[in-house]
This record gives C-alpha cells, sequence and structure tokens, in this order.
C-alpha cells in the first residue's frame, strides 16, 4: 500500500466533510508532488476544513458596505415590513370578526328576556294541511315568522314574495335550518284550506298557521304583534284587517332574536339571518 | 259537471269568480291580484294626469276624468282593496313630498334599525 493513500485515508478519516474535496486529489497522485511525502499532512485539507467556531460570530456582514447599509437601516428590512403588516391585517380581521360577533350575541342575549321570553312563546296551531302544530314543532332550527292574511291587498304578498327569496337564499347555504312560518290575522275567513291555496303560490315549504279566533289573539300576543279585525262585521261582509309587518326570526330553542323590516332587501335579510347561524352549532 | 264546468269554464263561472273577489268572498289568486294591480295603476296614472289626489273627495271630478279606467279598476278588485289603495295614494303623494321637501332642506336619509337595543 503506498504511503500517499495511507496518509490520504487517515486525513479522509479525521476530516469526513472534506470528502468530496480531497477525492480528485487522490486520482491525480502522480502529478502532486507534495503527495509523496508520507507525513506531511496536507495544509490544503486543513484550510479546506470548514471552521466551526465555538461562539456564534457577533458580525455576519462580509464586507463593510453591507454592514454600514445594515447599520443604516436599522432594524427594519423589507421581511420585517411584510411580516409586521401581515400580523396587523391579520390583528385587525381577528379584532372585526370578533366585534361583530359579540355585537350579534348581545342582540340575541338582550332580546332574550329574563325568566320567560319576551317575544314568542308556546302555541298550539293547525297548519295548511290539517295537523296539529306547536311551538315544540318549531325547535331545533331557526323559525321565520311572518303574520298577514289572505285578503291582503298588497303588503303581505310582496313580503311573502320578500320571504320565500330569503328562505332561498338562506337554503343554499345552510338547508334545512330555517322554518318559513306564516301566521294569519284573519282566521274567520284563512282556514286550512284557504291558507293551503294562498302559500303554494309563493312557496311550497312554507308553514301556514292557523286556528281559532283566540289562539290566533293569543299567539299575536306572545308575537307583540298588533292585529285589528274591523268591529261590527255582518257575516259575508268584506274587511281588511290591520296588522304588524315584521319578520320575526326565532332561535333553535323559540327565543326572539332580531325582527327584520320593510327596509331590508331578501339580501339584505338573508345575510342577517345567515349571520346569526354563524354562531349557532347547526340542527343538534 | 264539475269536470265539465273546469275544463271549460263558462263566462257565468268567470262572472261568479269576479263577482266573490269584488265582494271579498274569496282570496284573490297572483294572477288576479296583478290584473287587480295593473288595474289600480292605470287608475292611478289616469288620476296623475288630471291631478287628482284624493279620489275619495273629489269622487265627481274623478269620475268625470277617469270614468273607464274606475270602472275597470272596480271590475278588477275586490271593493275593499279599492277603498284602501285610494286611501293609500293619498298617503303616498303626501309621504313623497314631505320627503323631497325634507331633502330640499338638506336632511340626510335613515338607515333605521329594527332590533330594540342600544347600539353604540
Amino acid at each position: 500500500m503506498p504511503p500517499p493513500a495511507a496518509s490520504a485515508r487517515a486525513v479522509l478519516n479525521a476530516l469526513p466533510r472534506a470528502v468530496s474535496r480531497q477525492c480528485p486529489r487522490f486520482m491525480s497522485t502522480v502529478r502532486s508532488a507534495q503527495a509523496k511525502r508520507p507525513t506531511a499532512p496536507n495544509p490544503a485539507g486543513f484550510r479546506a476544513q470548514p471552521f466551526q467556531p465555538l461562539v456564534q460570530r457577533r458580525f455576519k456582514y462580509k464586507t463593510v458596505e453591507e454592514a454600514k447599509s445594515r447599520y443604516r437601516s436599522g432594524p427594519f428590512s423589507l421581511k420585517a415590513g411584510i411580516l409586521f403588516v401581515i400580523a396587523g391585517a391579520g390583528l385587525v380581521w381577528y379584532f372585526e370578526n370578533e366585534k361583530g360577533r359579540m355585537q350579534r350575541k348581545r342582540i340575541v342575549e338582550s332580546n332574550k328576556g329574563v325568566g320567560r321570553p319576551k317575544v314568542g312563546g308556546s302555541f298550539e296551531l293547525i297548519d295548511q294541511n290539517g295537523n296539529k302544530m306547536t311551538d315544540e314543532d318549531l325547535k331545533g332550527r331557526y323559525s321565520l315568522v311572518y303574520f298577514g292574511f289572505t285578503h291582503c291587498p298588497d303588503i303581505c304578498p310582496e313580503e311573502l314574495d320578500k320571504m320565500a327569496r330569503m328562505f332561498d337564499l338562506v337554503e343554499e347555504q345552510r338547508p334545512g335550518a330555517v322554518a318559513p312560518v306564516f301566521v294569519t290575522c284573519d282566521p274567520a275567513r284563512d282556514g286550512p284550506k284557504e291558507m293551503k291555496e294562498y302559500l303554494i303560490e309563493f312557496h311550497p315549504k312554507f308553514i301556514g298557521l292557523t286556528g281559532t279566533y283566540d289562539q290566533i289573539k293569543a299567539m299575536c300576543k306572545a308575537y307583540r304583534v298588533y292585529f285589528s279585525t274591523p268591529s261590527e262585521v255582518q257575516p259575508g261582509q268584506d274587511y281588511l284587517v290591520d296588522h304588524s309587518i315584521y319578520f320575526y326570526l326565532m332561535s333553535p330553542e323559540g327565543d326572539f332574536v332580531e325582527a327584520l323590516g320593510r327596509q331590508h332587501s331578501p339580501d339584505q335579510a338573508a345575510k342577517i339571518i345567515l349571520d346569526h347561524m354563524k354562531d349557532w352549532k347547526g340542527p343538534s | 259537471m264539475g269536470l265539465l264546468t273546469n275544463l271549460f269554464p263558462s263566462s257565468s263561472d268567470a262572472d261568479k269568480r269576479a263577482t266573490e273577489i269584488r265582494s271579498g268572498a274569496v282570496a284573490p289568486t297572483r294572477e288576479e291580484r296583478k290584473k287587480c294591480w295593473e288595474a289600480r295603476d292605470t287608475y292611478f296614472a289616469c288620476l296623475d294626469a288630471n291631478g287628482i289626489v284624493d279620489a275619495l273627495k273629489d269622487d265627481s271630478k274623478a269620475a268625470r276624468a277617469c270614468g273607464g279606467e274606475s270602472a275597470g279598476f272596480e271590475k278588477d278588485c275586490a271593493a275593499q282593496w279599492v277603498t284602501y289603495f285610494k286611501k293609500w295614494r293619498v298617503q303616498d303623494v303626501q309621504k313623497k313630498a314631505r320627503l323631497k321637501e325634507l331633502e330640499a332642506q338638506g336632511a340626510n336619509k335613515m338607515d333605521v334599525q329594527t332590533d330594540f337595543t342600544a347600539r353604540s
């Protein structure tokens, strides 16, 4: 075994990191006069070894110019700037989001009432198919409650079309999360049959509720709905019913959430409903 | 019999239905509402053209100026609706005039809130 190879092996063993740089040298041992001396370690080999300092260097700059420019810009750099902007934007978004959530929560809480709900409550009515329906049947999902009557000249039909539109918009995003309910304020003329014929023209999924005069009166009272049937109506005589025209959004627990009015477009109203649902975990 | 009359609704059936709607015995369908609203708009357009606001108060003037339109309006709408729409028109004209007046004074249009809580 020739000595150059042995010395080279020693170097190789001692400096495993320098292997790639050492290899070409073995290939050309003939041309290397230095390599003929067996004991002389290759100084180039040692120089090639990356120097591993025990303590980290304080200055990382290779040139004075670099150091100077670093000194001029201080601790700010493009990277730091970008990070700062991203973190700031993230925080602003988070707080805005949280603010909206808290505001909605406050509306819900303040409308909840203490002990028993201020708006809404238990009822027992019949739907357009003649089946009994109570407040329990509406629980487990949101409900959008509207009061009106089938002989209504202009506002109810317009509002019911609007309700159909907002219901569809909500259904697109959260199917089955809201029940659209229409309650008549004119039980004398609006029986299940009339309700069915009337509502089918607006939306097949609308739930129409009617009942006896006393049941409807109790329902309207619970929902704080004002309605007045003119007094002294002769049988068969036509009349109009005056009533409140709000949509009542009720929570899955049957608590009043928010009232939506004439000034809301279907899209705005759907957005309000969906925003309230954001805080809700879904039908359980 | 019922099937036959449904297949070939005679003019008497249509008349009967129209009479029922006028008297308020049945609630109009979407189609019938649309017809009524169109008759109303035609009538109101005539009142506008003749400068009549309150058709109930100036009924003789309205009848002279828009007799034909009035007959159509009363034919296609429930009698209660006719009265209601005439009253509504007066209020609507007043409301629009008031809004115009306020706008001229530089009032701001307000976004109305619907929940009953105070907002900061």
